[in-house]
């Protein structure tokens, strides 16, 4: 049994990098707006489709990848500006559940279109195998894992490096604030929303490799990424790379070991026992949160 | 400088401003009083374009600003220092100081090192997150943020308020300082004697409206008369 458990881990970690992705792009939207898109599954989905279709207009991987963001980087823009800010001093309920019914309704509006179709996406690469000494490791788990790391190397640059990441923790800390000096603060919001989506439709590209779309797919990546947030702690970058690689770990470990039913209930029950022992979660403050 | 007439302003469903006027000149301070609830704060919220005004005008060297955002107000050389004072507090000293001249730009070392001096506390302090000063050296670091940007006019709400009387008295030397260097203010005080010793003029608030001005070079007030314009 015991010799399977290097396997599981190298496998957990590369399914925990998209986790930490998807993680990382909802903290990107609450970081900077200090509100959660609990409609933030939806736009990983719509960034799947986004690629599918422009694949279809006969582009190449790469291109069609960067329109796909590129497109999400505009409709979650679009979203916070038309839908999120005429009620953004509104209790939170409704911003929770505006984010919820713009969710539902671009799941609608997928299920229209493609409901009844199974649509795959086509790797840009061949599905090699490669042996790690005793571990298998496949061209999906290396594809995920490195564009992940660029693409976290990217914002660990932007925003510990830049003056953008210093503007970023000055909206999360005090946005009154960052009005004070001057920043256009709704207009900030709307283009982190757009970050986020964009981070969120290149989860849903990734994922898009491995397993088919579905209208659907963005209650589970919801879950994921919401799990492995508040197992790092709200909030944080790090915290949110963290959750998601431990949670992509424990699925494998504990589906493996226990029972494969907790493949799909692992991220529910870190929710629930993250936010009963340790609401702040490994790296988080205990803060307000506005959902 | 800035000359607001008959502005009407307030919140969804109460209104708190009733047709106020009232002006600033190149380099005066201007002194708001008046009791709690006058709406003093609401004032200072609608010149920086916190607060919509619902009626009335805000023109600034000659340009309306009435109903423009925060951020294009600033652009144009207003800028307020809080009463919460609203500061970064995870980040230190410097980075806030650093945030406060990044819309408006200009030689960011040069100004660092003019707040440096005008604030040598700060300057010992630059690494040290904001969170973990006293609430004299917050409204210190407050008052520096708002200079990075090169203000023409600040709007000062209660810089005195909550503060130990030893901080009282070096922040009182810093806006005289800011004042002889030529920087308009408009500064909300419930420190009177304070206010009266650094404004050019004063204005008293009640309920919503101008009630008084006085010109405090013409003449010393008595604090006496003015305490009980403001209460009864």
């Amino acid at each position: 049994m015991l010799a399977v458990l290097p396997q599981l881990v190298v496998s957990g970690i590369a399914t925990g990098m998209l986790y930490a992705l998807i993680a990382l792009s909802l903290t990107v939207g609450y970081r900077a707006t200090t509100v959660v898109n609990f409609g933030h599954g939806e736009m990983v989905m719509a960034g799947a489709y986004a690629l599918f279709v422009f694949a279809g207009f006969g582009l190449s991987f790469a291109p069609a990848l960067i329109l796909a963001l590129g497109l999400l980087f505009l409709w979650g823009a679009l979203t916070q500006r038309v839908f999120m800010r005429p009620i953004i001093s509104g209790p939170h309920l409704s911003l929770a559940m505006m984010a919820l019914a713009i969710g539902y309704a671009m799941r609608g509006g997928a299920r229209l279109r493609w409901g009844s179709e199974v649509v795959t996406l086509t790797r840009p690469y061949s599905q090699d195998v490669f042996m790690l000494g005793p571990m298998v490791v496949t061209m999906d788990d290396l594809a995920i894992s490195g564009f992940v790391l660029v693409l976290m190397g990217s914002l660990s640059i932007l925003f510990y490096l830049t003056p953008v990441g210093r503007l970023v923790q000055a909206v999360f800390q005090s946005q009154r604030g960052a009005a004070l000096v001057g920043l256009n603060v709704h207009a900030f919001h709307a283009m982190m929303w757009g970050v986020g989506a964009a981070l969120g439709a290149a989860g849903g590209a990734l994922l898009g490799l491995f397993l088919p779309l579905s209208p659907d797919m963005g209650v589970w990546t919801l879950v994921r990424g919401f799990a492995a947030m508040t197992l790092g702690g709200f909030g944080s970058f790090h915290g949110a790379v963290i959750g998601g690689l431990l949670l992509g770990v424990m699925e494998k470990l504990l589906g493996f070991y226990i029972n494969t039913v907790f493949i799909d209930i692992t991220a529910y029950l870190i929710t629930i026992l993250v936010l009963l022992i340790r609401p702040a979660g490994l790296f988080g403050r205990q803060t307000v949160v506005r959902i | 400088m800035l000359v607001a007439r008959a502005v009407e302003a307030g919140y969804p469903g109460k209104q708190i401003l009733f047709g106020v006027d009232l002006h600033v000149a190149r380099s005066e301070v201007v002194a708001l009083l008046g009791a709690n609830g006058s709406g003093k704060s609401t004032v200072l919220n609608t010149l920086s374009g916190f607060v919509r005004p619902q009626a009335g005008s805000i023109a600034f060297d000659g340009e309306e600003i009435a109903g423009r955002p925060p951020h294009l107000v600033f652009r144009r050389g207003i800028i307020q220092v809080s009463q919460a004072r609203d500061l970064f507090t995870d980040m230190s000293v410097e980075d806030n100081l650093r945030l406060g001249a990044w819309v408006r730009g200009g030689a960011v070392a040069e100004l660092l090192d003019s707040v440096y001096r005008s604030f040598p506390r700060l300057a010992e302090r630059r690494r040290q997150q904001v969170r973990l000063m006293s609430g004299g050296e917050q409204q210190m670091v407050a008052l520096g943020r708002a200079l990075m940007g090169s203000p023409k006019l600040l709007l000062l709400d209660e810089p005195s308020g909550g503060l130990a009387p030893a901080f009282v008295n070096e922040i009182a030397a810093i806006i005289k300082a800011l004042k002889a260097r030529g920087i308009a203010m408009m500064m909300i005080e419930q420190n009177i004697k304070l206010a009266l010793s650094i404004a050019d003029r004063f204005l008293i608030l009640r309920n919503g409206r101008v009630s008084e001005h006085h010109d405090t070079r013409a003449g010393r007030a008595s604090e006496e008369e003015i305490v009980r314009s403001i209460y009864l």
